[in-house]
């Protein structure tokens, strides 16, 4: 790890972090704490074509650990680490299948699996199972908000992979 | 790239912009607070005043200017704006108010308890001897100067003011900020109203007379003002003898106002002059409320007797209905 | 996989979430009351959709500890070690127009969706 790609990790985690923050001002699809559109998932998917799996994890898992801290409580924790895991993991797992043109598909994988992992994390907690009341809401802006931050990741991935700026990390 | 547009905007629009009201939640002045604006902004500005407010004025609170006041031993103690502000017109209001409203009763609260939950009935001669320290008048304000001087041993609590007080503040603050409607329920003792609700219709609050949370007695129907309840039911615990005693204290014998009167509710322009209202008219009792309401002609109120009877004054006859088995009560309206 | 099929695999995927989400009346969407813990939500539960009471106490791990009661449509504190005991004495809420507050807790348990609040704007008559 040289400095450089050390610095590009912090920028994008503060900026992973800024949308997560602005995000959360929009009211909540459903009452499970921590529920979010996920559009900070844009860094996530990006990260992992242009810097590979361990940075994307790395900046993935800071994060939810700051952002809990900013402004979350440790019941927004479990939430986000479940959803980031879920979101994580199936997109890493699906990458193999898609060409540099399909990441809005990975979005919209990572979305899916992001709620289905908070769905999973909320039932367990609520020790009840009213929350899957909510999946059809979720699978469908899941959906949604999957190929938005798919296509912007994709777009930024493709004009950018060759740029000087990120020459040499 | 349209798909794209259409996606977000579909996300956006469906994360709902709608003219739902706007609420903050505070803990603040030992009670919970919801602002709620319609259209407004300066809602995170009024929060800040009401918190750093209850700074400046809570007497449990080590830092607090009233905390510096109890401990200056008589020496005159420099205080800010409002700490200064709320204390003049406070002390303005116990003149007007006479016998019945004192801020200086804390060391009787404290004798019986009702600061720390540790409840106990004092003896007649520890009463005595702490109703020495009860007197607002020797409490001296310098205008130029803006220090307050507290004689030793006295003690100040301005809870029964500092929620009405804040309530007015903050409401300024919104309508500042441009907030054209809003409703401030600092911990229901206290409620202030003022601009009209999206829809037109006039603000309904509900009046309960006892702690349980949905036994309401009637409903008031308000175009703007300030709502303050006392109620003896609040913060009470029980003798031996078998009897209630409540925090309500009458400042002439120490000991729990007893009146017939079960609780009070003021509706006035103004919920600082609403709060010191509703506690003096408790304290008051049925007859001594009607000839300062005939007096001063500047508030409504009702009253909730003991006995169930109902005792409302015209102006809020008007605007009150009764709820459930309440509309069997017994009504006397003051003229 | 071809970028068509994953197109059509989405949007037959959103078709049927959509179509459920809002075919399905107002499932979950019911009374729901929601416990706070200094103002941050740490759980909720849909009270029309309780069919057996049951308990869940709340510990903040700093000596404060509230019983809470859930019945079908309707929550209250059963049993809490704060001094006044405020929060016991309001009783069952049913309604989104009062919450209950614990103040040395710092606990509320509110009803934000659902449940008729008959249009009150709010309720006066301290409750301490």
């Amino acid at each position: 790890m040289n400095v450089k790609r050390l610095t590009v990790l912090a920028v994008l985690t503060a900026a992973a972090l800024a949308i997560y923050v602005i995000e959360a001002q929009i009211p909540p699809l459903a009452p499970i704490p921590g529920i979010k559109l996920g559009l900070a998932n844009v860094i996530t998917l990006w990260a992992l074509w242009q810097l590979g799996p361990r940075d994307s994890a790395l900046i993935l898992l800071a994060r939810i650990l700051l952002g809990s801290l900013f402004g979350g409580s440790a019941a927004a924790l479990i939430y986000s680490l479940a959803g980031g895991a879920a979101c994580f993991l199936c997109s890493w797992a699906v990458k193999k299948a898609l060409t540099e043109k399909q990441i809005w598909v990975m979005g919209v994988i990572g979305a899916i699996a992001h709620n289905a992992g908070q769905l999973i994390a909320a039932s367990a907690v609520m020790k009840s199972a009213y929350v899957w009341a909510y999946a059809p809401v979720l699978g469908a802006s899941g959906i949604a908000t999957g190929v938005f931050t798919g296509l912007i990741a994709g777009l930024i991935y493709r004009r950018m992979k060759d740029a000087k700026v990120l020459k040499g990390i | 790239m349209a798909a794209t547009a259409l996606v977000l905007a579909a996300v956006l629009l469906g994360a709902g912009c709608t003219d739902a009201p706007a609420v903050k939640r505070v803990f603040a002045m030992d009670t919970y607070m919801s602002l709620k604006v319609y259209d407004g902004n300066g809602l995170s500005e009024a929060g800040a005043y009401i918190e750093r407010l209850d700074g400046l004025l809570s007497a449990t609170d080590e830092e607090s200017e009233i905390s510096a006041l109890m401990n200056s031993k008589g020496a005159p103690v420099k205080v800010s704006e409002e700490t200064f502000d709320l204390l003049s017109r406070a002390l303005e209001l116990s003149e007007t108010l006479g016998d019945s409203f004192e801020l200086t009763l804390r060391p009787v609260s404290k004798a019986w308890g009702f600061t720390t939950g540790k409840y106990r009935i004092p003896a007649d001669e520890e009463l005595s001897g702490l109703l020495e320290l009860v007197d607002d008048g020797r409490v001296e304000l310098d205008e130029t100067e803006k220090t307050v001087t507290l004689p030793e041993g006295m003690m100040l609590d301005l809870g029964a003011v500092a929620k009405g007080y804040a309530a007015d503040g903050a409401a300024k603050i919104l309508k500042e900020h441009g907030t054209k409607a809003g409703l401030l329920d600092l911990g229901s003792s206290t409620i202030l109203a003022f601009g009209s609700k999206p829809d037109g219709s006039k603000w309904k609050i509900a009046l309960r007379n006892s702690t349980s949370a949905e036994s309401f007695v009637g409903t008031i129907e308000l175009d703007e003002g300030a709502v303050s309840t006392s109620g003896g039911y609040e913060r009470c615990f029980y003798g031996e003898d078998g009897e209630t005693y409540w925090h309500i204290i009458d400042p002439e014998t120490g000991r729990p106002a007893r009146t017939g009167v079960s609780s009070v509710t003021v509706v006035t322009e103004s919920a600082l002059y609403g709060d010191a209202l509703s506690t003096a008219l408790f304290v008051m009792g049925p007859d001594e409320a009607e000839l300062l309401w005939r007096e001063r002609g500047d508030f409504e109120y009702l009253m909730i007797l003991e006995d169930g009877r109902l005792l409302i004054s015209a102006g809020l006859d008007g605007i009150f209905a009764p709820h459930g088995s309440f509309e069997q009560a017994e009504k006397d309206v003051i003229r | 996989m071809k970028t068509r099929s994953w197109i059509a695999v989405f949007a037959a995927a959103f078709i049927v979430f959509a179509g459920l989400a809002l075919l399905l009346p107002r499932i979950g969407r019911g009374t729901v009351a929601n416990v706070y813990r200094e103002n941050e939500r740490i759980w909720s539960v849909d009270l029309s959709k309780v069919e057996e009471p049951f308990e869940v106490t709340f510990d903040d791990g700093e000596g404060h500890v509230n019983i809470v009661e859930v019945e079908p449509g309707r929550i209250r504190v059963r049993e809490a070690n704060c001094p006044d005991g405020v929060c016991v004495k309001t009783g069952w809420i049913s309604r989104g127009v009062t919450p209950i507050v614990c103040m040395p807790a710092k606990l509320v348990i509110r009803i934000d969706s659902g449940g008729d609040t008959e249009g009150f704007d709010a309720v006066t008559g301290g409750a301490g």
